[in-house]
């Protein structure tokens, strides 16, 4: 029953705030989302004393109906889900733009997103997949500027033929294990004679999730609909921190689906280096706060897909660790990056100068999230990134996760230079709201720091320890990366033309469609090849 | 000899086979295509494609609709069918949203073609 609550109040009351058109009606949606978080705590702990919960809808057999299963992932990810959308109800309490309508598409933007967590029917995920696409190229295009007019039309046709691609995937599937459920053709893949034939369903689905999660030749849509200049700050919070995490779970539940015949693991490893390296080189290169950030969630979805792929568990919960953490701090630095932009009216870096004297207390908070996105001992991201790392020991992509925490390093250096200065305008106040939301996220950075591998061993039941000398090391390779870090940015990267003009990789269209077939084409051969051999 | 090459070829030309080429064939239109209602078309020819791949798989020759006759000896597989409704419902859907983002994105930059709207997008965006 509990489950139904998830995806029905947000949609339902989404309607009714829509039809009674008043301000008040702003705070009882910030009500009912934190009833939400409760409801949804609630159900966390359920679930990790009680077992996964399982519901076919209309009490059909689990073969011919649609079944919603909650493990704990998905309560972890179902918690996480009403946590951001509670922090951005609490960030946008004073705001203009929070009228009823755009009240009701972040709502049921909410219940799409749960649905997504929810359920385990392959077709019922797409439809609901398409409809989130909907209304989030509505939410980009939300103030109708004309620039973001071009980006909500770029990502809606992209990611539309992506869940082409995904359901003519899907439809394979189908012909093959003559049912749509994910356990039920998990469980039934060892009985594949010949894997090879897994090969097209497997790059069909693979190109359409690949899309979604922004993997490495098709990311070209992800910083246009993340950092349109005119949508809300907290649609970007929104999009950054939480629905590419749809895609990932997605990706997450599709992988375990055909592991029992089809291992691709190394070939994600290889893409999310890939991935990781080019979204740091391209977030060095911009002056854009947003579109920064941006380029920076690339970078970490590299990382978080290594983790998911290394093939070793530690690493794989790393990896989960990893997507709850970016959230975090991804959205406290796009909610810190709203408030810069809402004060300086500007999004370019190199004008904006002395945010510390005039906003010290959300600077610090925004301090943290940056400790936590760059690895800082005692901070979130140092645990995922030392769990992620421990399955690669000395291996190359060891390395790899070591230098994309440098380039990380780097362009927040290049980002900390804001604060630097004497501030023109003085003190600038900050309501309180705003105020509320990003010391939420920054205490919650400290906090999942210092708990992370309590979380762990306790929510997933595996033991994962951090070893003493292992992470005196990991704080000594974050120290020497600063000084790297610091060296390279003020000796170097500093005086280059190029950084400091800006300089972005930018496809249209047909550049999509081109690197969405030949990723397809990629992918497909590639499955076929490790299936044979 | 020839008669059995024949009928190869004629085996070749099914409805599967035929709706890979017509989503290829979407997909042409995807990534050639600079027009942006031929955009949308193309859209629309994918999804038919996969229509077409939905109702042609899992069907046994002679199956028969299991409804209203009572007893069928070979009852065809219901669950394509209704797959196809919602993702027909979908598809419908989703083109009328592209077209309505259009005819509002035509209205401000005054073009059809997606590289003069990118540029246009960025001169704005210097501004």
């Amino acid at each position: 029953m509990i489950l139904y609550t998830f995806m029905l109040i947000p949609a339902v009351a989404g309607l009714l705030i829509y039809l009674v058109p008043k301000r008040q009606m702003l705070w009882l949606a910030f009500g009912l989302q934190a009833s939400l978080l409760v409801l949804s705590a609630y159900n966390f702990v359920f679930i990790i004393n009680n077992g996964p919960i399982e519901i076919v809808l209309g009490n059909f057999t689990k073969v011919a109906g649609i079944s919603l299963r909650c493990d704990t992932l998905a309560a972890a990810m179902i918690m996480l889900a009403s946590f951001i959308f509670m922090v951005c109800f609490l960030f946008g309490l004073l705001d203009k733009f929070m009228n009823n309508l755009f009240i009701f598409f972040f709502l049921v933007l909410q219940a799409l997103v749960m649905t997504i967590f929810l359920s385990r029917d392959l077709f019922n995920l797409y439809v609901v997949t398409e409809v989130s696409t909907i209304v989030v190229s509505v939410l980009i295009m939300f103030k109708k500027d004309s620039r973001s007019l071009y980006d909500g039309m770029l990502y809606l046709i992209t990611n539309i033929a992506a869940m082409t691609f995904f359901l003519f995937g899907l439809a394979f599937v189908y012909r093959i294990f003559g049912t749509l459920d994910m356990d039920l053709i998990g469980a039934k893949m060892h009985l594949v004679e010949d894997a090879g034939s897994l090969a097209v369903p497997f790059g069909f689905l693979m190109t359409g999730v690949g899309l979604k999660c922004a993997f490495l030749p098709l990311f070209s849509w992800l910083p246009n609909a993340h950092a349109t200049p005119s949508a809300p700050s907290i649609v970007s919070v929104i999009l950054s921190g939480l629905y590419v995490k749809c895609g990932i779970y997605m990706f997450i539940r599709i992988r375990e689906m055909f592991l029992p015949a089809l291992i691709a693991d190394d070939l994600f490893l290889i893409i999310g280096i890939a991935t990781g390296i080019l979204g740091f080189m391209l977030a060095i290169g911009q002056k854009d706060i947003k579109m920064m950030l941006a380029y920076s969630t690339i970078s970490q979805i590299g990382l978080i897909l290594m983790g998911i792929a290394s093939g070793g568990q530690t690493s794989y919960y790393g990896g989960v660790l990893h997507v709850l953490n970016h959230a975090v701090f991804k959205s406290l630095l796009f909610l810190f990056a709203g408030i810069l932009i809402s004060k300086y009216q500007t999004r370019d870096m190199t004008k904006i100068r002395g945010v510390f004297k005039s906003m010290p207390y959300v600077s610090i908070m925004a301090f943290a999230a940056m400790l936590g996105i760059t690895g800082a001992p005692l901070f979130n991201g140092s645990i995922s990134k030392y769990l992620i790392e421990s399955n690669f020991k000395g291996s190359i992509a060891e390395y790899a996760v070591i230098f994309i925490n440098l380039g990380t390093i780097i362009y927040f250096i290049k980002f900390s230079q804001i604060f630097r200065g004497g501030s023109p305008h003085g003190r600038v106040s900050v309501d309180i709201w705003k105020k509320a939301a990003v010391t939420i996220m920054g205490i919650l950075c400290l906090l999942m720091g210092l708990t992370g591998t309590v979380v762990i061993s306790n929510v997933f039941h595996y033991r994962v320890s951090l070893d003493f000398w292992g992470y005196v090391k990991n704080t000594a390779m974050f120290f020497a990366s600063a000084a790297i870090g610091l060296l390279l940015y003020g000796r170097f990267f500093r005086k280059l033309e190029i950084i400091n003009k800006g300089f972005s990789l930018e496809l249209g269209v047909n550049g999509i469609g081109i690197s969405m077939t030949l990723f397809f084409i990629f992918m497909t051969s590639a499955a076929y090849v490790i299936a044979r051999v | 000899m020839q008669k059995l090459k024949e009928e190869k070829k004629i085996n070749f030309i099914n409805a599967q086979n035929t709706s890979i080429i017509i989503f290829f064939i979407g997909l042409y239109g995807l990534c050639a295509r600079r027009n942006i209602i031929k955009t949308i078309i193309a859209l629309g020819i994918m999804s038919g494609g996969v229509i077409l791949f939905f109702l042609s798989i899992n069907r046994t020759p002679g199956s028969m609709p299991p409804i209203f006759i009572g007893e069928v000896p070979v009852p065809a597989d219901p669950l394509p069918q209704a797959l196809v409704i919602t993702a027909i419902v979908v598809g419908i859907s989703v083109t009328a949203v592209a077209l309505i983002m259009f005819i509002a994105m035509y209205h401000k930059y005054g073009t059809t073609n997606w590289v003069k709207a990118m540029k246009h997008r960025m001169e704005r965006d210097k501004e």
